[in-house]
């Protein structure tokens, strides 16, 4: 349970029920961050662990939900838990069809909100994880020079280094060295490792 | 009284006076010589006096023959010489006019009396006179008709005994003291009639002074039983309308009461599964589940607070007039309003003055006027879009007391409908009944302020009371 790394953010305006949640997930060793409405949220500076939001619908000024659109706006890719004292269905389908990891209706289950915590940490781990490889991989996707970079998505598309040749109007050998240059530079170990790294940057197949 | 006695009585003192004044006459009348005439005159004048015209002239006609007879030659005969006709005659005139005078004078004095009397008896409210003894000499019928007792029952008995309870008995004694003292008395009070039952009177007395010396004293009583009966129900049936508007307001603000006592409720609940975690933790963490405790209690007296507020609000019989601080009634009707303004997207902003001085006042009343103000206000914005939905309420001191305003950005109303908001079942509103600020200015007006709107400028509008400083506070 313990991971002391990870931060809960809690937007919530009523003082006692911020108390009582900062109590219960201090009881399960987790540290949150109180906010007392959606605009004190925006303005901190959140430190870049995996983390997630515990977000009361009804807020003073800016809304549980509007402030939702504004993250999604702004990119900031947090996952959302929203409570509510008084939940209906069609702002709980708006919520999580915008996003958000739960929808809870006070008086809720400490373990379902417990438990939504945890999936919502390991997600955004998961998640900073994969944008962390990703960033990786679109580093390495830059140092390759442009005849690099035009020859690997016909590589990946199956094509044989006499094809491409031919297609970009080469010959065979520097084919060849470009293939090596570019499973060199992009650190594969081999052609099913550039197959996947392709896959997570989205290169385009082409047909032959 | 005297003009009651009988004709025999009255021609009979002719008889008498006219006699005395033969005898005296006939005594006297040599050494007198004319002067003799000065007693028949003078029995004229009695006679007229006490038995008027009809006796008076009688009295005439004897001393007349009287004189005739004895005095004026030829003595000892009705006759009368010649030359004594003018002597005669003169003092016949002189008679005639003393009689009529004495008649006369007698008849407006009784006339003026009668009338005193009458005004009295007649007047509609009761009268008693009393001595400085405060035994009754006299009261008229008004007073027989108010309190039971015929008139014989009352004269010469003690006023205090007849008609004042018991338990009033020592202030009487005291308004009779100032009475000593001069001064006039005026008070509002119970008295108790012959049945023993209680009569409501405004009572006003005062002393009666003759030759710079108190004689006797007055008391008016009026009736005021049923006027107070009418002013009592007027008051119960205006509390009931309050309370039923209060009840309506508190119908309207129902989801946002549950909230408000669901969320502490909800905190409550957390922190008690807080603290079992914490116990359930090898070795148990009392600290930490000693703290969702301490969270728990507060939590529960804040929901016990919420719960109080409400069913003072929906209590029914009035609450005493007490030292409030106005902002103390502030913050407790924002208890019960903040989220509902929440709920409706505006927000609510205070500006309280410090060290206001307390005023006197009934709590649920004066929280049920800011309710209706805020209810009102929050009720107009809901139709504006184009800006921001800010309530503010403020307290301040001003030279005549406490003033409170509730201000909102809402539409206002027409320039010509100001002095028609406070009218009863005037609205705006699609389902409102128009009394909320009825019944709002009554209340005010009952602790002696005043309950104003205005127009804001460039919108919005301003509803503000004062409130006097309660009596006594600097």
């Amino acid at each position: 349970m313990r991971a002391p790394q990870d931060q809960v953010f809690i937007v919530e305006d009523d003082p006692s029920m911020r108390a009582a949640l900062k109590n219960l997930l201090k009881s399960v060793g987790l540290e949150a961050q109180l906010f007392a409405s959606a605009q004190e949220f925006l303005a901190d500076k959140r430190p870049d662990v995996p983390s997630c939001l515990i977000l009361d619908v009804r807020l003073p000024g800016l809304s549980g939900l509007e402030l939702q659109k504004e993250l999604a706006a702004s990119n900031i890719h947090i996952p959302i838990i929203f409570i509510t004292a008084h939940g209906d269905i069609p702002m709980s389908v708006r919520a999580m069809k915008a996003g958000a990891m739960e929808f809870l209706t006070k008086p809720f289950r400490d373990q379902d909100l417990l438990d939504a915590i945890q999936l919502s940490l390991s997600q955004d781990r998961v998640r900073r994880q994969t944008a962390a490889e990703l960033g990786e991989l679109e580093k390495r996707l830059e140092s390759l020079t442009s005849r690099e970079r035009e020859v690997f998505p016909l590589i990946i598309s199956g094509r044989s280094n006499k094809e491409v040749a031919v297609e970009i109007g080469t010959s065979e050998i520097t084919v060849k060295v470009h293939r090596g240059n570019l499973m060199r530079k992009m650190q594969a170990g081999s052609f099913a490792d550039l197959l996947r790294m392709a896959t997570s940057l989205k290169i385009p197949y082409t047909k032959v | 009284m005297q003009s009651l006695r009988s004709p025999y009585f009255r021609y009979g003192i002719a008889l008498v006076f006219v006699g005395a004044a033969l005898i005296l006459s006939l005594l006297l009348h040599t050494i007198l010589s004319d002067g003799f005439l000065i007693f028949f005159l003078s029995a004229v004048m009695l006679t007229s006096w006490f038995g008027r015209t009809g006796p008076g002239l009688f009295a005439v006609f004897l001393s007349m023959a009287a004189v005739a007879y004895f005095f004026i030659p030829p003595y000892r005969a009705f006759a009368v010489d010649l030359e004594e006709v003018p002597y005669f005659l003169s003092f016949l005139l002189s008679a005639l006019v003393t009689s009529w005078l004495g008649s006369a004078r007698r008849i407006a004095e009784e006339k003026q009396q009668a009338h005193l009397d009458e005004l009295f008896e007649q007047t509609p409210e009761a009268i008693m006179l009393v001595d400085l003894q405060d035994r009754v000499l006299r009261v008229n019928k008004r007073f027989t008709q108010m309190f039971g007792y015929a008139m014989q029952e009352i004269v010469g008995r003690y006023s205090i005994e007849l008609i004042i309870p018991s338990q009033l008995r020592g202030q009487a004694m005291n308004e009779r003291e100032r009475l000593a003292e001069g001064q006039e008395v005026n008070v509002e009070t119970t008295r108790r009639s012959r049945d023993g039952s209680h009569i409501d009177v405004s009572e006003v007395s005062f002393p009666v002074i003759a030759n710079g010396k108190c004689i006797a004293y007055y008391t008016i009583f009026r009736d005021i039983t049923a006027s107070k009966r009418a002013l009592e129900d007027l008051h119960k049936a205006q509390s009931e309308l309050a309370h039923l508007s209060r009840i309506t307001t508190m119908g309207e603000l129902a989801s946002s009461i549950a909230h408000e006592i669901n969320q502490p409720i909800g905190a409550i609940a957390t922190n008690g599964n807080a603290a079992v975690r914490w116990l359930a933790q090898n070795p148990p963490h009392l600290e930490g589940a000693g703290e969702a405790l301490d969270c728990i209690v507060r939590d529960a007296n804040r929901a016990a607070q919420v719960i109080g507020r409400i069913r003072a609000l929906l209590e029914k019989n009035p609450t005493p007039m007490i030292h409030l601080d106005l902002n103390e009634v502030i913050r407790e009707v924002l208890l019960l309003t903040s989220h509902e303004a929440n709920r409706r997207g505006a927000t609510v902003k205070t500006e309280l003055s410090n060290g206001l001085p307390p005023v006197l006042g009934d709590r649920v009343q004066l929280q049920q006027v800011l309710l209706n103000l805020i209810m009102n206000s929050l009720d107009s914005m809901n139709s504006i879009t184009d800006r921001p939905r800010e309530l503010v309420i403020k307290s301040s001191r001003d030279t005549n007391g406490v003033v409170l305003e509730v201000l909102d950005s809402g539409p206002g109303w027409d320039e010509q409908l100001t002095d028609t908001i406070f009218d009863p079942f005037f609205t705006t509103k699609k389902d409102g009944i128009g009394m909320g600020l009825t019944i709002s200015r009554s209340i005010v007006e009952a602790h002696g302020g005043h309950l104003k709107a205005e127009r804001r400028t460039p919108h919005g509008a301003i509803l503000k009371f004062d409130l006097p400083i309660a009596a006594g506070i600097k």
